[in-house]
């Protein structure tokens, strides 16, 4: 399914040099296809993960409409887009996003288990052996480290084999190896037939990627 | 795992992590339970708590003969039956006759009753020395026991000299200087007493009524009206009203009586009466009470009933544990009987009871509302610091797609629980508490509600969810965008 951003941008009311609101995110288009793995890289504060939850239909775009297949995402109402993004759009946060209370396999089945749709254990424990994560399955999340939390993550968003992946610095806290595992299951997924979209500073990265983009103050740019 | 499966780990989850919150929450809606399901019941048991209690002012209801008829110990049964048998806290009899007290040629009213049944219907009477328990006993108001000077242990004589009708063949000249005696019925069957003394040609020379059994400000004035009483100075015996003295404007009957009295006393001097009855009496008592009581001698009904030889009773006091409208029942139920009894209400008595429980009630009311608020703010407040704790953890749901519909469900969820287990404990702690207050307080015991227990866990859980309405609009309003950027 195609993801497609159509003039969108971010305006936020802040004071900067003469005006009184400044844009995270500048107008711009952006097409994320089936099959391909596009990797977007940037400095701090560039606007990547403001753009990327706009795509993810997590914060609505000042102007602009974000497209899944024929459907505008911010169109929707709560109950609609939460269930549309809960079996199509797959988010690795940035951040530590895993639930303390929650065993690993727990966590990894959360997504399915807000709507109780099938049974998606066989996939989590494919998801958990091809991310080394299998011998913690029943082990809570909090006895864990940044490492396995981060594969954890992974895993809960490659788990719903979504159409759309949307990661986050997937990679931020992960040694070579794992991080080279990591891109070779991205790249699985975008050959399943999944849109893949890493934010990443890997130079690794690029080695999967089908096209490479560049945050700088707001406005998108090709990688040459 | 099933949706259901997840949304239950999720809530024992978050309860488990947080049990000193949630303890907290648990117990401030345990406490409010309990104080909502102990006062409730107490609320409800005051009234036949307070009804005994209140038992304690006296008589409210007073049975009287239909007019025509006579009230006697067999017809007060019948008006008695109407009257459950554990709502009738006492009933007493009460005959009221003039007993002549011969050692001091003085009559007194004495009231012929049942010693036991008054301590329960007048349980502030206060007695010197001890309640008679055997027959020939008797009781003296204090003010008849100062005025006689008797003490406890004393013997008085007292005798019956029945009221008698004037005899037709009386001869109508008289004996001088005779000192005469004499009784009469006069209004409402009270009785008036006569003393008279004869001049050398037999005419009325002096004359004392004692008429304190009337009305006093009708009746009570043939006592001291001088202009009534002079008449009569000069008089031959039989006197006769309208003829030679005139009646005291607008106490005919009592007036009446005192000619009635007098006439009777040459009848009796000549001694075509009935034969008079009296006995030897020990005081056991003096009764103190402050009020009119004092000047009255009581002695027991049966002894009474052996002088005077009838079964006659002038009034009965009932003291009833019943709210005013089932005395009102009652009262109707004993008038529509055929038993020839009315009764009446002490209002006075009744209404103060009423407005006391009125005050009582709104009091026990108040308390549990304000009971109820604080719970519902201590709920509110802690669900609140939950859902600060947890906010990273519900804006990574909303992102992984959970709705809206769904945070509420699960803080609803918590809530209930809370307040479904807190309702538990409570109905059951109120229960405790109640019977406490009441053994400590009314010195009884409480009959537990059943009813009141579901009645507490819905109200309790009710109060959980009003709680968390707060909390869950503020969980509902994590934005996950900014959650994940991990701020």
């Amino acid at each position: 399914m195609i993801l497609s951003a159509e003039q969108i941008s971010k305006r936020y009311f802040r004071k900067s040099g003469e005006a009184n609101h400044f844009y995270a995110v500048k107008p711009l288009s952006l097409t994320l296809r089936p099959g391909t793995v596009t990797v977007l890289c940037g400095r701090s504060g560039s606007g990547k993960t403001t753009l990327l939850h706009m795509l993810s239909g997590l914060l609505t775009p000042t102007e602009g409409r974000v497209l899944l297949g024929e459907t505008d995402l911010y169109r929707l109402s709560d109950k609609e887009l939460s269930k549309l993004r809960n079996a199509s759009i797959g988010v690795v946060p940035q951040a530590r996003s895993v639930l303390d209370t929650l065993t690993v396999r727990e966590n990894i089945l959360l997504p399915s288990a807000l709507y109780g749709t099938e049974d998606r254990s066989e996939e989590a424990a494919r998801w958990m052996e091809t991310l080394r994560i299998e011998g913690l399955a029943d082990s809570r999340a909090a006895e864990l480290s940044g490492g396995e939390l981060r594969r954890t993550a992974i895993a809960r968003t490659l788990c719903m084999c979504p159409p759309v992946i949307l990661a986050d610095e997937p990679t931020g806290d992960l040694d070579d190896e794992n991080t080279q595992l990591v891109f070779g299951c991205f790249r699985k997924a975008a050959e399943e037939g999944a849109a893949v979209l890493i934010v990443s500073h890997e130079s690794d990265a690029l080695n999967i990627a089908d096209a490479a983009l560049r945050m700088d103050g707001g406005q998108l740019s090709a990688l040459s | 795992m099933s949706k259901r499966k997840m949304f239950l780990r999720m809530i024992t989850a978050s309860l488990l992590r947080r049990r000193s919150r949630m303890l907290i929450a648990l117990l401030s809606i345990a406490i409010g339970a309990t104080i909502l399901s102990g006062l409730v019941t107490i609320y409800y048991d005051v009234p036949r708590q307070m009804g005994a209690q209140f038992r304690s002012y006296g008589a409210n209801m007073i049975l009287l003969a239909k007019e025509g008829e006579s009230l006697t110990t067999d017809t007060l049964q019948d008006a008695l039956s109407v009257i459950p048998e554990d709502q009738l806290v006492g009933a007493t009899p009460y005959r009221y006759v003039r007993l002549d007290m011969t050692s001091r040629q003085q009559s007194f009213t004495t009231a012929g009753t049942d010693f036991a049944e008054v301590q329960k219907t007048s349980p502030y009477f206060s007695v010197e020395g001890e309640y008679p328990q055997a027959a020939e006993e008797i009781l003296l108001g204090k003010e008849i026991a100062d005025t006689i000077g008797a003490k406890v242990g004393s013997y008085i004589q007292l005798t019956w000299r029945p009221v008698v009708t004037v005899h037709e063949n009386a001869s109508d000249d008289w004996v001088p200087n005779a000192k005469l005696s004499g009784s009469a019925e006069g209004f409402n069957a009270g009785i008036v007493v006569v003393e008279a003394t004869l001049d050398d040609e037999g005419k009325i020379a002096t004359l004392e009524i004692d008429a304190s059994s009337q009305t006093p400000e009708i009746g009570g004035q043939v006592e001291t009206d001088r202009n009534f009483i002079s008449r009569f100075i000069g008089q031959s015996l039989p006197v006769s009203l309208g003829e030679d003295v005139d009646a005291v404007s607008g106490a005919t009957i009592s007036s009446q009586a005192v000619v009635d009295a007098l006439n009777n006393a040459r009848s009796t001097a000549k001694g075509s009466a009935a034969a008079e009855r009296s006995g030897y009496f020990n005081v056991t008592g003096i009764l103190v009470t402050g009020g009119e009581e004092e000047s009255y001698i009581y002695m027991n009904l049966k002894d009474l009933e052996g002088l005077t030889n009838d079964n006659l009773l002038d009034v009965a006091e009932l003291s009833v544990s019943a709210n005013a409208e089932q005395l009102e029942e009652y009262a109707k139920a004993i008038d529509g009987s055929d038993a020839g009894i009315t009764a009446r209400l002490v209002k006075r008595v009744t209404r103060s009871e009423t407005a006391v429980l009125g005050k009582l009630q709104a009091l026990v009311f108040l308390v549990t509302v304000v009971v109820l608020l604080l719970t519902m703010i201590c709920v509110s407040t802690t669900m609140m610091a939950v859902v600060s704790e947890r906010r990273r953890e519900i804006g990574l749901r909303k992102a992984l797609g959970a709705p809206d519909s769904s945070i509420r469900a699960e803080f609803l969820g918590e809530g209930m629980f809370l307040g479904g287990l807190g309702g538990l404990l409570g109905g059951l702690l109120g229960f405790v508490f109640a019977q406490v207050v009441s053994v400590n307080v009314f010195g009884s015991s409480i009959t537990f509600q059943p009813l009141l227990l579901p009645i507490t866990l819905l109200v309790s859980m009710l109060i959980a969810a009003v709680s968390c309405l707060l909390p869950i609009k503020r969980a509902v309003a994590i934005d996950p965008a900014l959650v994940l950027k991990g701020e």
